[in-house]
Order: structure tokens, then sequence, then C-alpha cells
């Protein structure tokens, strides 16, 4: 016992930094559980609120931009309005149709796009309706999945992970396949997935599937940059460059399914 | 001013200057530049070598907090901080530190502090980027990441300890 105690207080400096380093990588490898554990919910507000001190000075430099693309936004919806415009009242009848889903819009505090696994914080929480799972997107395309939220915030799983996948369509010929992403270059991600008969030419359109139990269907997703065909494989391979630049990401909208509890219900109900 | 409270107040001005500015920093998507570890360098030479490890954690373990990334910054600082007495004795050789509290430019030259800065930066960045790699890049892009990202930091870390030379006077 005195030999042991002897030998800690020897090597008292290289005992700690092992002990340090082994919680470390214990750390990292629990990471993907980490992130869905209590504990980050109670500093996630701090480090949401200093996120949003940040983020606050760096929209003033940004508010022409933001202005510009908040009108383009608004134009398209006004053309999209005036299929529901009833000439015969003057009044917009937006009750036809069923309502599937509810926008909750949200603006980013912060966001990463040179990590392996990048992750989004928004300023909209529990308090706002936002629950886990749930998908975002922006006024050009999708984004990633709601994976944690707090009372004020909530974090994202951005389409720039390295375990992100998104069941995909191409518009031209419905065929459907996997986007993943390529983890070095935030403007691009790569469909692995393509049988040998489709061809796909630059430029084609690729959105959300019906297959994706996360995103509503037909959100653009982006477009066919490059196409690798394989005469070896079974499978082709294509570069798709994504719709929504993650760069300059501000302003986004939390999807909320109304009609999720129907379909989990039943689908529980299968297993 | 009291060293505890300086060394505080420097503590939360790196952390804030790294995950508010540096972070959004992006030159073609292999430069990742860190300047936090700026906080251990600068630790006084009469600190005890386990406190210094102790602090490492801590400081990497609040990066962390920040980008979501558990563990990954609270290695690499750890390892950095572990070597920081070899290394000083390593590039100092005969050079005894006894009348300096803390390594600085005023006291310290330029060269012997360039030195300093790159051995620990190349520590860091190399723990750094292949624990981050694990399992997804492959070796060459890790070590391109390294090659291109540790000028930058060790340049912007220059920077710094330059722009805050002139605040210490000599004792």
């Amino acid at each position: 016992m005195y030999n042991l105690r002897r030998f800690i207080l020897k090597h008292h400096f290289v005992i700690l930094f092992i002990l340090l380093e082994v919680i470390s990588i214990l750390l990292l490898a629990n990471s993907q559980r980490f992130h869905r554990n209590r504990l980050v919910n109670t500093t996630n507000d701090v480090v949401g609120k200093i996120y949003e001190w940040g983020s606050e000075v760096g929209n003033y430099f940004r508010l022409n931009t933001t202005n510009e693309q908040l009108a383009e936004e608004n134009a398209m919806l006004r053309q999209q309005l005036s299929v529901v415009y009833d000439t015969t009242t003057c009044t917009y009848d937006i009750t036809q149709g069923d309502t599937l889903y509810k926008y909750i819009p949200a603006q980013v505090v912060n966001n990463s796009t040179n990590q392996a696994n990048n992750y989004i914080i928004i300023n909209k929480g529990r308090k706002d309706g936002v629950e886990r799972d749930m998908s975002v997107i922006s006024s050009d395309g999708i984004v990633g999945v709601v994976i944690d939220v707090s009372r004020n915030y909530a974090s994202i799983m951005s389409l720039l992970h390295s375990e992100s996948v998104v069941g995909v369509r191409f518009k031209n010929n419905q065929e459907i396949a996997g986007v993943k992403w390529e983890t070095n270059n935030y403007r691009y991600g790569m469909v692995e997935d393509i049988p040998t008969h489709i061809v796909l030419q630059k430029g084609d359109t690729v959105l959300t599937s019906s297959h994706s139990h996360i995103f509503p269907e037909d959100l653009m997703v982006g477009t066919v940059e490059e196409f690798y065909p394989t005469a070896v494989d079974a499978l082709s391979k294509a570069k798709i460059r994504y719709a929504t630049d993650f760069a300059t990401l501000r302003h986004v909208y939390v999807i909320k399914d109304l009609h999720k509890p129907e379909l989990d219900s039943l689908k529980a109900k299968l297993q | 001013m009291n060293k505890t409270v300086l060394n505080i107040i420097r503590f939360v001005a790196l952390v804030l200057l790294q995950v508010l500015v540096i972070n959004h920093i992006r030159l073609g998507g292999y430069v990742h530049p860190y300047i936090y570890m700026i906080f251990i360098m600068l630790l006084p030479f009469s600190m005890p070598k386990w406190q210094i490890l102790v602090l490492g954690f801590v400081t990497g373990l609040t990066i962390d907090l920040f980008t979501g990334t558990p563990g990954l910054h609270a290695g690499a600082t750890t390892l950095m901080a572990f070597c920081r007495p070899s290394i000083i004795s390593l590039i100092s050789g005969n050079q005894k530190f006894e009348n300096i509290y803390e390594p600085n430019l005023s006291q310290l030259d330029g060269m012997w502090f360039f030195r300093y800065v790159l051995c620990l930066v190349l520590i860091h960045h190399f723990a750094l980027f292949f624990l981050e790699s694990f399992s997804i890049h492959l070796i060459g892009q890790v070590l391109l990441r390294i090659l291109l990202s540790v000028p930058v930091s060790v340049f912007l870390i220059m920077m710094i300890l330059y722009i805050f030379k002139t605040e210490k006077r000599r004792e």
C-alpha cells in the first residue's frame, strides 16, 4: 500500500495525463449518445445565448443581403398565393385543402461547415414548439434535422454530417437514391446507389422522396453537378450541389408535420 | 493587476475569440486555425505541471461545448499541456527563467517564442486532426489539413502576442 502511494505520488503527472486522455477519448467515442444526453441540454441555453450575442453583431453587416433574400422569397410566396386568390370576392382562400405542415421561422445563431460533423444552433426551442426529429429547411432547400432541444434553442444535425443520409428522388426519372455528404466541401454531396440504366445530366433536379420519413416530399435538395457512370460496378455515382448555401445560412424554417403522430401510431401497430 | 484575474480574463477572451470569430474563418475547407491554446502557452513557469494539465483539459472541454465535439479539443489540449514542460527545456537549453514569471515577448526573444509556439501548435494540431478523423478521412487529407493549418495558426498566435506585447511592462 505504501509502495502504491509512493508510486502514484512519484508519477502523478503521467498518471493524471493518461487519465485525462482516457476521459477525452471515451467522451469522443460516445459523442453521438452524449449529444442526446441531458447534460448538454442544461448548457445548451448558455452556449446558445453566447452565440446569439455573437451573431447579433454579425447580422448588422448582412442586413442588405438578408433583405434581398427575404424580398425574393416574399415575391415567390405571393406568386403561389395567386393560385388561391378568389377574383369574385377579392380574398385569399387558404382554407381549401388539408394543411399538413406548420412552419416555424427561426434564425441561425451558430453554424459550422468545416468540421467532419457539423451542427447548427437556432434561436427557437421547446417553448416555440420545436421538437426532436423535425426537419429544417431554408428558402433554397433542405438544411437538416433537429436532434436536441432546450427551452430557447435547438441543435440541428446539418446535411454536412458524416452520418447524414437523405432519401431523394431525381425529378426526371423518379429514381430513388440516398445523398451523403462528401465530408470536405460544404457545397457538395454524393449519391452512390444509382442503378446503371439511369443516365443523369448536369443540372438535373434532386428532390426529397416520399420514402424519407424526416423530410416532407418534393423539397429541393440540389442539382446534379457531375455524373460518374460505371461499367464494372452495378451502381453509378453522382456529385450533387446542395441548393442551400450553408456558409451564408441565416433564416430557416422548422417544419412541424401535423400528421406525424397519426403516422407513427400506424407504424407502431405494424411492428 | 492580479495575475489570476488576468489569466481568467485571458481565458474568457480567447475562448470567445475562438468560437465567435476564428471558427468562422473559411479558407478552402482545409485550413482550420486555432488560437485558444495561447492560454496554456502563457501560464506561469512556476505553476505545478499537474495544474497546467488540468487547465489544458478544461480549456479544451470549453471549446468542445461550443463546437459540439466532446473530448476532441480536450484530448488535443491535454496532450499539448503534457508536452509543455519538455518543450520548454528542449528549446531553451541552459537558459533559466528564475526571474521571469510567465512566457512573454518583452523578456524573451522573438525566436525563442516562435519555436515555442511552433512546437506546441504542431503537437496540438497533430492530435486534434487525427482524433477528429478517426474513421472518416484518409491519412493524406489529415496531413494536408495539418500542413495547411499549422502556419496559419502560428501566424495568428504570434500576431495576437505581438499586439498585446506593449501592455506588459518589464518587472
